[in-house]
């Protein structure tokens, strides 16, 4: 495949991270993301931080969304290049916490309220019909969230993120618990919202191999090293380079599957 | 056949009907139990206690002191549960903490022991009797409504931060407005407890009247039926309370109602 693209500044910097509880969970985390740009099209970027159950993904997540403190080390994001706090960075959980009080439409003006441009109230409401249309949630928005599915739940939880005007949004396990169909829906609206702006970046991380990669650009494998205590980045695959990044039909090719068989071996 | 293997096997459900039937019939066979022990006996038989509450609850004497009664509950209730929000809430400042923790321990401090403090403390009977009420109901609010903040999920908390908001609007969203719910949980628990205390801070002002009152009297005077009336009555009062209280908090935070229909 022949696709122009460029490396352009650096986006977000992660440098030395560990973390120590009473036993070491990650050391020497280093990893850069940069904003690529292809011509004539907004081009969002996407990551996928690859791991076993356990190896400490979800403490990465924490850290790189600024919600905990790492025992050394700094994650610094946008084009600014600023230490992360909280707010700074969308967060999607695991198991996609809502204010389950409140209405999906409440929800979603909890999540424009303090958004980085700030819009008059109608605005806001035309801007929630309008995402909520694309994201399929247009005769949801009157119920609680305990009536929704875990997928719809889900693109609730995305969507609540987009509408604070983040362009980081990091998703933790957004494959589990799933089903094959929904999954489909979820890669595709995830594509979607990479490119609603050329600065927009999603951090997936998962220990789904497959699913992670079809809709990267790039992937690291967190991974523990022989004999070494605590994980650490050790693969980082540029998805472009090797020519598998941006192709729909990407899960066929062999190329493909080669390598995701070849990660399973890694974790 | 299959109901009645049912009926005795752990973790089956009964339909609705069958459920009532049992009840039905647990109770008529208590009564009737109770109805042949008691006859000739000391304690009054049902049918005499039956007798009694009917007698009872058209007279003007019951009337007046059923409303005493309920006008303090509601007021103890009411005066306590904003206190001890207040304490719960505030429990979240660091500084206001050790407080909060205290007041759970006054549970186990015996209102009896503290009547004589607080009869120096009020100039009048209804003050004695509410401030009583209330220092012993607060403990027990705040007990249960600091259970529930610890049982908030950090995960709220963290999405509250994510969506940018301040601290004091964390407490507004997560603790006051999204547990507010459980407050009339917390009330409607309680509220037995208050009922309780009340028939006894009601015996030590007796010229105010109340259900208290009135079981003190009875017992004076050995008019068993009565008492047994009276005590049905508060009995029945309570669950009266108890549903209420329920379907108010159902009525007003519609989403409790599928967080209960979903289990
Ligand atoms: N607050 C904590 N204190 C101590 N250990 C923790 C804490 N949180 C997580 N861990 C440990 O960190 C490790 C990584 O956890 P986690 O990041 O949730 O893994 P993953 O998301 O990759 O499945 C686990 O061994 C877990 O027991
Ligand atoms: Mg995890």
């Amino acid at each position: 495949m022949t696709t122009t693209y460029t490396k352009e500044e650096l986006i977000l910097k992660a440098e030395n991270i560990s973390l120590q509880y009473d036993k070491l969970i990650l050391r020497d985390v280093n990893f850069e993301m940069h904003n690529i740009v292809r011509p004539g099209m907004h081009q969002g970027q996407v990551l996928s931080l690859i791991g076993r159950s356990g190896i400490g993904k979800t403490q990465l997540f924490k850290i790189m969304a600024g919600l905990i403190q790492p025992t050394t080390g700094t994650v610094k994001v946008g084009v600014e290049q600023q230490p992360v706090k909280a707010g700074d960075v969308g967060v999607v959980p695991q198991n996609y916490i809502l204010f389950n009080h409140r209405t999906i439409m409440q929800n979603l003006e909890q999540g424009i309220a303090n958004a980085r441009v700030k819009k008059s109230a109608k605005e806001q409401e035309e801007m929630i019909k309008e995402y909520a249309a694309h994201f399929d949630l247009t005769d949801h928005l009157k119920k609680y969230p305990m009536q929704l599915s875990g997928g719809q739940r889900q693109r609730v939880s995305i969507l609540q993120q987009v509408l604070t005007g983040n362009h980081f949004i990091l998703l933790d396990e957004p494959f589990s618990g799933l089903d094959a169909l929904v999954i489909d829906r979820v890669v595709e609206l995830l594509l979607k919202v990479s490119t609603l702006d050329e600065l927009n970046t999603l951090v997936i991380i998962s220990h789904d191999i497959e699913n992670s990669l079809a809709i990267s650009d790039s992937a690291f494998v967190l991974a523990k090293e022989k004999d070494k205590e605590g994980a650490t980045i050790t693969q980082k695959l540029d998805l472009i380079q090797m020519g598998l990044a941006w192709d729909p039909e990407i899960r066929t090719k062999k190329p493909f599957i080669e390598l995701v068989n070849q990660i399973k071996y890694m974790l | 056949m299959k109901i009645l293997k049912n009926l005795f096997s752990p973790f089956t459900t009964l339909p609705r009907s069958i459920y009532w039937v049992v009840v039905v019939s647990q109770l008529i066979l208590v009564l009737a139990l109770w109805q042949v022990f008691a006859t000739g006996g000391l304690i009054p038989t049902p049918l005499k206690i039956g007798e009694a509450v009917i007698r009872i609850v058209t007279t003007a004497y019951f009337i007046d002191n059923f409303f005493a009664s309920l006008l303090l509950t509601l007021k103890g209730m009411g005066i306590s549960i904003i206190i001890a929000l207040f304490i719960s809430y505030l429990s979240l400042v660091p500084f206001f903490y050790p407080f909060a923790r205290f007041v759970v321990k006054w549970r186990y401090l015996t209102l009896t022991g503290l009547i004589f403090l607080f009869t120096l403390l009020t100039s009048n009977g209804s003050q004695l009797k509410m401030s009583l009420l209330v220092f012993g109901i607060v403990p027990f609010f705040v007990t249960s409504l600091l259970h529930i903040i610890d049982e908030i999920n950090v995960q709220e908390y963290e999405l509250c931060k994510t969506l940018r908001m301040s601290n004091w609007q964390t407490l507004w969203e997560v603790v006051i407005v999204g547990r507010l719910d459980q407050v009339f949980e917390v009330m409607r628990q309680n509220f037995a407890i208050a009922w309780m205390m009340i028939t006894m801070v009601e015996g030590l002002s007796m010229s105010q009247g109340g259900l208290g009152t009135m079981l003190i009297k009875s017992n004076k005077y050995i008019d068993l039926s009565t008492v047994f009336a009276v005590l049905i009555i508060i009995l029945v009062i309570g669950i009266v309370f108890d549903y209420l209280l329920r379907e108010m908090r159902h009525w007003l935070f519609p989403y409790t109602q599928l967080q209960v229909k979903k289990k």
